[in-house]
């Protein structure tokens, strides 16, 4: 089975891979199984932090495990920390609200196409350290936060790659965006 | 395996192992406990003689191809012979597909509904099925259609009295019959609006319909020699399916057919299975889509259907540690009187519509896949209205969404596991015009465009933009089918362009291709000419509601007409719009007189059409990619050199200062590139809030006033009906128990 190498891995990611690499890589069948590992190498070794990357989640969000707490969080890779990952990660972001027509129009074109407000709000999700625009979701007003994934963690790594975390527990995969927002009111 | 021919069992017992409701009950039993389709563990058949093996599916595959390439041109419609939506399949007597042909595979979805229905309802004894009779249905309660319209053909494949399979097709018919004339009535109250429904029906013998059965085409749709046409074009592919199978069993014999037939299916499944658990990570995936219903003051007789509605299409999927897909439908809204609801069977076509094709590339096509997706939908959904009266003509506009929901969760896993060619942000917002007429010596007719279809632009890819008019999210053939010949059909309606709409896009660090705009002019409309529009996403929403990691999602369809111009004016000048924002903006400056501009962001109503009025379709964009900041800065020099884009978007989308260099030729100011980019990351900062602050005042402010539009507050009323929904509603906002919405 073919191993695709790191500095392919490393120009998909970047974004600057050729057509032709691409296309190779599309054709490939099977897929390579290290790819996953070669892709958490070539990701650790973009960021300037050493916490280790369990799962990239975004273009610039990772769960990681907390090197000094071995805790598990979501982090952007300018080093933010955006919470526990059981928890939607947009509760620890920015959010900038489009509910104009004048503001939607600035993000879609032409205007005849241009969702209506009373209809929808534009949340534009920010990252706290660096203001990258991690995530965008339209949705009605009154309408929750949409939590994107949740991963069960300890599943992949133990019955999907072959190879179990560590640090095991029983309640990983839980959804603790509630626990977060209660602490709101 | 099941033995037939046991010898040591009565005759009656041998006889009853040989029906299709036996072989259900059976395939169930079997696959439910071991885990495998049929209890098939080992490949005796393929392992003994592998070369063999694959002859023998290489021979069933053929025989769909053939019938799909051959048939077409023995009698299609435009609409059956060039779009990819046509599909031929051989499929065992439960139900399964063994094997297909190109094209709308996912359709195969739906042939167990028909075969379970008619087992359910005695079918088997009464009529009974024979060798080569010819069975019809496209009714979405009874055999699964997505909508009426999309019309499927069974016939029987019989050996010594037992049915050993089906030789079976589908395609979109060019007009349903509906009240509202075209493939997809938007405008239906229940099932009796729906146009012409019927369950899986005997409509002739001996690879021959019974006369009847035409004249009902001709009598209930008003497009009944196109419907005719197709019709013999599907029963053309199966017959000749039917030959070639009872062909091969010859040489093969019926024992090896049966049980290699089912280790075909086996075989495929663990595929499915494996690529799931290699391309994918168990969890839970969270996606919602919203689609406007509007009809509030269309009609003043179905006092119950007066209302907006916002439908909302809501999944919770996940993939388990068996490599198991489990999409959970449960907070999609209740059905409803209007035309988009649907049916478990339609449910299942859109679901396998955006996995199979993707997780099932790389082995033989057939229903192995679909024993690795299931579905939860609540009785009294839009999926499972638990009543055969909900209308359900234009369900598959919302489905759409289903389909990319499915499609999404497979790309984002693909994402995470470093799989990043293969993710993109999944997207299909077609667009249609359909409608009917009188020509001027009185003929009447129905049809319908399919142009913006089967033609969307692909979402932007995690690493480079999307090409445009490259993608058919329900098939592999992406087309436009042969709009030239469609405009000889329907003889009122000229193009006066077709192109790219610049700037139409979802946007990112990488952007969708553009989407297309075409623009209708009316001449000679006859006697009467009408038009209105079917299509899945409507402007006025977005087509999902989340952008792929910080891109934002498509752009809805738009529909604008024009109408009592002074178009034929602007000609002699020179002067003629190509697109819907063309037409939009020479109103605008007062080029394009009218008596009226109708801007529609939702379905357009049925319209009554003149002479020299303009009919502009927008649709088939697709969704960006990650933080438009960070697009290369030399790609939007590119997209503004090229007029792709809106120039202001450059500035402030992109934070790319354009230097004007020539009559729409631009290089990029680097320095002052630097600036704004810097400027908009700081208005950012200045402009945002932490959600914990959002969340308290749109807690306060919004939620707990119900403060927002009807139809949004009645689709939360609706989704909070269904239990789980409820309590993650509930849970989310922390809203007292008895709150009210």
């Amino acid at each position: 089975m073919e191993k695709v190498n790191k500095e392919i891995v490393a120009q998909l990611v970047a974004g600057d891979i050729s057509r032709d690499e691409s296309r190779t890589l599309l054709k490939m069948n099977p897929k390579d199984p290290e790819r996953f590992w070669t892709y958490l190498e070539v990701l650790q070794e973009r960021v300037n932090w050493d916490d280790k990357i369990l799962l990239r989640i975004s273009d610039h969000l990772y769960i990681v495990q907390k090197k000094e707490t071995g805790e598990r969080l979501v982090k952007c890779d300018c080093g933010h920390e955006l919470g526990d990952f059981r928890a939607n990660w947009k509760t620890s972001a920015h959010v900038r609200i489009r509910d104009t027509q004048e503001e939607i129009n600035k993000v879609y074109y032409p205007p005849a196409a241009a969702p209506e407000p009373e209809w929808n709000e534009v949340r534009e999700f920010f990252c706290p350290g660096c203001y990258a625009q991690i995530g965008v979701e339209i949705v009605p007003p009154g309408y929750p936060l949409l939590f994107e994934f949740r991963p069960d963690l300890d599943r992949f790594y133990r019955e999907f790659l072959g190879k179990p975390l560590d640090d095991k527990r029983s309640d990983w995969y839980e959804d603790h965006t509630d626990k977060t927002t209660a602490n709101w009111l | 395996m099941v033995t037939v021919n046991n010898q040591s069992q009565p005759s009656e017992v041998i006889e009853l192992e040989k029906t299709v409701a036996y072989k259900i009950k059976r395939r169930d039993e079997l696959t439910e406990k071991t885990g495998h389709y049929w209890g098939i563990k080992e490949f005796t058949l393929r392992d003994a003689d592998p070369m063999k093996f694959e002859r023998f599916y290489s021979r069933l595959q053929s025989s769909c191809m053939a019938a799909r390439e051959i048939s077409r041109f023995v009698a299609a419609s435009p609409g059956g012979r060039e779009m990819g939506e046509a599909v031929w399949g051989l499929v065992s007597a439960e139900g399964d597909s063994i094997a297909l042909s190109e094209g709308f595979v996912a359709h195969s979805a739906a042939f167990p509904y028909a075969i379970n229905f008619m087992i359910e309802r005695g079918y088997e004894d009464n009529p009974g099925f024979n060798d080569a009779d010819v069975y019809v249905a496209d009714d979405g309660f009874s055999c699964g259609a997505p909508h009426p319209g999309d019309t499927y053909t069974y016939v029987p494949i019989v050996r010594d009295g037992e049915v050993i399979g089906w030789a079976c097709a589908i395609n979109h018919i060019m007009e349903v019959g509906a009240p509202q004339a075209g493939s997809w009535a938007m405008f239906a109250v229940d099932t009796f609006m729906d146009g012409f429904v019927c369950p899986p029906t005997r409509t002739g013998e001996n690879l021959k319909q019974y006369a009847w059965w035409d004249e009902m085409w001709k009598r209930r749709t008003r497009a009944g020699t196109m419907n005719i046409l197709d019709d013999k074009m599907r029963l053309a592919g199966c017959a000749m399916i039917l030959k070639s199978i009872h062909e091969i069993i010859d040489e093969f014999g019926v024992d090896y057919y049966l049980r290699a037939s089912k280790e075909v299916i086996e075989e495929s499944r663990r595929v499915v299975k494996d690529n799931i658990r290699n391309w994918m990570i168990p969890g839970t995936y969270e996606q919602s889509a919203f689609r406007v219903c509007l009809y509030k003051g269309l009609q003043n007789i179905w006092e119950h259907a007066d209302k907006d509605s916002l439908i909302h299409v809501y999944m919770r999927s996940s993939i388990d540690g068996d490599g198991r897909f489990h999409a959970d439908m449960e907070g999609s809204s209740k059905w409803d009187y209007h035309a988009f609801n649907a049916f478990p069977g339609g449910h299942k076509v859109a679901l396998m519509m955006g996995l199979a094709g993707a997780l099932a590339y790389n082995t033989k096509f057939t229903s192995g896949g679909n024993y690795m997706i299931d579905s939860n939908l609540p009785e009294g959904s839009i999926y499972n209205p638990g009543t055969h009266v909900a209308a359900h003509s234009n369900g598959w506009a919302q489905m759409i969404m289903v389909t990319l929901q499915a499609f999404n969760t497979l790309t984002r896993a693909q994402f995470m596991r470093g799989y990043m060619e293969e993710s993109f942000a999944v997207s299909g917002p077609w667009d249609s015009m359909q409608g009917e007429g009188v020509l001027e010596d009185g003929t009447p007719y129905g049809y319908t465009q399919f142009e913006l279809l089967g033609a969307c632009a692909q979402g932007a890819y995690a690493y480079r933009d999307g090409e445009p008019a490259v993608w058919f999210i329900a098939s592999q053939l992406c087309n436009m089918g042969n709009s030239e010949e469609f405009e000889q059909l329907t003889p009122p309606l000229f193009h006066l362009g077709r192109k790219l709409q610049p700037g139409y896009c979802g946007y990112g660090k990488y952007r969708a291709g553009l989407g297309l705009s075409a623009v209708h002019w009316v001449v000679e409309p006859g006697q009467r000419l009408t038009a209105s529009r079917a299509g899945s996403s409507c402007g006025i929403i977005p087509e999902l509601s989340i952008g792929m990691m910080g891109g934002y999602p498509s752009p809805g369809a738009t529909v604008a007409v024009a109408q009592g111009t002074n178009v034929q004016e602007l000609f002699k000048e020179g002067i003629s719009p190509t697109t819907l924002q063309e037409m939009v903006e020479l109103v605008e400056d007062d080029t394009l007189k009218t008596e009226s501009i109708k801007i529609w962001k939702s379905d357009a109503p049925q319209t009554h059409l003149k002479q020299d009025d303009l009919w502009a379709q927008m649709a088939g964009s697709g969704g960006g990619w990650g933080d438009p900041l960070e697009r290369d800065p030399q790609a939007v020099v590119q997209d503004a050199n090229s007029g792709s884009i809106n120039i202001p978007f450059a500035e402030e989308m992109h934070g790319v200062v354009l230097n004007r260099v020539g009559d729409e030729k631009y290089e990029l100011n680097e320095a002052k590139t630097v600036t704004k980019r810097k400027a908009l990351r700081a208005e950012r900062k200045a402009q945002s809030i932490p959600v914990k602050e959002w969340y308290q005042q749109h807690r306060e402010q919004r939620v707990l006033k119900m403060n927002m539009m009807e139809p949004v507050v009645e689709m939360l009323r609706s989704a909070t009906s269904f239990d789980a929904y409820k309590k993650h509603y509930f849970n989310f906002w922390h809203l007292p128990e008895d709150f009210e919405i």
